[in-house]
């Protein structure tokens, strides 16, 4: 009889039984969820469907009422904040600009979990914004208020931030809603970069064809709880892919592949 | 600012000159504080007390008059300049300070009660931060979720805010009487005839709370992202918002004890300090000196402005506030239209 490994030797996020609500409302009930490491995975679903307080909850800033979530096989209650915060990056969907703040103030705020109350620099700290502005191409002008940039500026300059916090895990809840299509290639290109450099990213995506070319793995979520899972290819190709959007979503549609990359692609049915 | 790298506390340029100018009025106000007037002093007089062999007069008026006034007005200045800042950074409303929520209010209904009703009882100081700490309990306990969501903190506050002006009039109409004299003391902020005494009590609390304030300034730095980032970046927004504003409620409390509540300080010393640095952030230090130059400047206002002479330094802070605040009130309307 064959014996999985010990758990604790089992790497990256996991959620057992996870039960999430606000108040007397339960959002995520029962959801069982192993997210793999070293991968881009995309968090897809209708409006409603929780994907949202799936994150939030795997990032510990919503605390699960049943269940729990794992990282690295340990329960995330038995972190210390900080520690947390040094292994698992967040990015919230709206994100409070502080008045007056500058580019390479907002990204220095990512080293907070390497900071103490008498040690607010620490070694390592100017390499880390340093990089994390180059990655994201804020560096040219380190000095400008943040709430001077555009949308698509800004949105680096946050992404800028959760990457000085040099974690192994990044979760972004919607990092393309509210830009134009370049702005939100340029994200997914983002994303897949940070996997490039061994991160496991996780981000909440609304677009299914964007979904499909750029993440590794996609999680498709319905009525608080994970409809299906896998690569690409396997959740969302061929006419069990179509059967698949038209449960989910309500759509009826077919699946082409996309001319550039082959990836499946969403294509809606023309009224008849 | 770097000391191996074990201490490293990071400050910009801009703001490290804000604060040496604000220093630099700070102690131009303290030296017209002891040098104007009848009872000033003069330089020759301030050199022989630093060397300590001043004379009679001149030891009476540093240690009795002057010197106190002096000390509690930059104390409780710096008090009530972190408690504005402290409140109005976990609080996310520029509005904000422990006075709008009732801790003055409180405050007057305490020493009002205590000294009017029952005489006798307890110490006026005492009735103040008994009333203040009441308000302020009521409120936590008011808002259903202790100090967690602001909105809910200032709407209740203001109802108990005036609900604590009930009380104080309520009080003040039935019995007012020979005590008028020292109840107004407590209804309005003064600084008149302090003593030592009340500097050492000051002295103290901020010796106590400053560190505390300190200890929490570097989360309080990433606690204006909004909740989810700054418990992303491992700052516990709910924990970082319950000290900030117990430590808030206590500095405010400290100084009302000494000096009764001076309004307007705690709300208007942050938003000059901002606007000085231009800097991101709770600004605490800069808030403070501000504070301390707000309280020391009103009330060398009232020491020797005609028309302004022997009132309480409460009546000119306030009457500074209103201005101020109609002044970002107008503003602040005229941005967003």
């Amino acid at each position: 009889m064959n014996r999985t490994a010990p758990e604790q030797h089992r790497p990256g996020i996991t959620a057992t039984g996870l039960t999430v609500g606000y108040g007397a409302t339960t959002v995520l009930d029962s959801l069982d969820l192993e997210l793999p490491a070293g991968a881009f995975t995309a968090v897809v679903g209708p409006n409603g469907c929780g994907k949202s307080t799936l994150v939030r909850a795997l990032a510990r800033t919503l605390r699960p009422t049943a269940g729990r979530v794992a990282l690295d096989g340990r329960p995330l209650d038995e972190w210390r904040p900080k520690h947390l915060a040094r292994h698992l990056a967040f990015l919230p969907q709206d994100p409070v600009v502080p008045d007056g703040v500058t580019v390479h103030g907002l990204v220095a705020r990512g080293r907070h979990p390497y900071h103490s109350p008498l040690r607010q620099w620490a070694p390592g700290d100017d390499e880390a914004v340093a990089a994390a502005m180059a990655a994201t191409g804020v560096d040219a002008r380190p000095d400008v208020p943040v709430d001077s940039l555009s949308g698509g500026q800004r949105q680096r300059a946050w992404i800028a931030m959760t990457l000085a916090q040099d974690t192994r895990y990044v979760l972004l809840d919607e990092p393309t809603s509210f830009l134009d299509l370049s702005h939100q290639i340029d994200v997914l290109h983002l994303c897949q970069e940070m996997r490039d450099r061994g991160r496991t990213v996780v981000a909440v995506l609304h677009d299914l064809n964007q979904a499909a070319r750029y993440a590794d793995h996609l999680v498709v979520m319905r009525d608080g709880a994970v409809h299906a899972q896998g690569a690409p290819e396997a959740v969302l190709g061929g006419e069990p892919g179509a059967a698949l959007v038209r449960d989910v979503f309500d759509l009826p549609c077919e699946i082409a592949k996309d001319p550039q990359s082959g990836t499946p692609m969403v294509v809606p049915l023309a009224r008849p | 600012m770097r000391a191996g790298t074990v201490l490293a506390v990071p400050y910009q340029v801009r703001t490290a000159r804000v604060l040496t100018a604000l220093a630099l009025v700070l102690v131009a106000l303290a030296a017209a504080t002891l040098a104007l007037g009848d009872l000033g002093l003069s330089p020759a007089d301030a050199l022989a007390a630093l060397r300590g062999d001043a004379g009679t007069k001149t030891t009476f008026v540093l240690e009795r008059i002057r010197g106190p006034r002096l000390l509690v007005g930059a104390g409780v200045g710096v008090a009530l300049g972190l408690s504005g800042a402290l409140f109005q950074t976990v609080t996310r409303n520029p509005l904000g300070s422990p006075d709008v929520i009732g801790l003055g209010a409180g405050a007057g209904a305490g020493v009002a009660v205590f000294t009017l009703l029952v005489p006798g009882s307890v110490p006026a100081p005492v009735g103040a931060v008994v009333g203040a700490v009441a308000a302020i309990g009521l409120v936590y306990l008011a808002t259903g979720t202790g100090f967690s969501s602001p909105a809910r903190l200032i709407v209740t506050g203001i109802g108990v805010a005036a609900m604590a002006t009930a009380v104080t009039q309520y009080v003040v109409a039935v019995m007012l009487r020979d005590q008028g004299a020292e109840l107004a003391a407590y209804v309005v902020g003064s600084l008149g005839s302090r003593s030592m005494e009340h500097v050492a009590q000051i002295a103290v609390a901020l010796v106590v709370l400053v560190p505390c304030v300190a200890m929490l300034a570097h989360r309080l730095a990433v606690a204006d992202m909004g909740d989810p980032l700054t418990d992303a970046l491992g700052a516990r927004s709910a924990q970082t918002r319950t000290l900030a504003i117990v430590l808030s409620v206590l500095l405010s409390a400290a100084a009302v004890a000494v000096s009764g509540p001076i309004t307007f300080v705690a709300l208007a010393a942050p938003h000059v300090a901002r606007m000085l640095t231009r800097a991101p952030g709770p600004n605490l230090a800069a808030a403070a000196v501000t504070g301390a130059v707000l309280v020391v400047g009103a009330d060398l206002l009232v020491q020797h402005v005609p028309f302004l002479e022997g009132l309480p330094v409460g009546v000119v802070t306030g009457g500074l506030g209103g201005l101020y605040l109609g002044y970002l009130l107008t503003t602040g309307w005229k941005r967003t239209r």
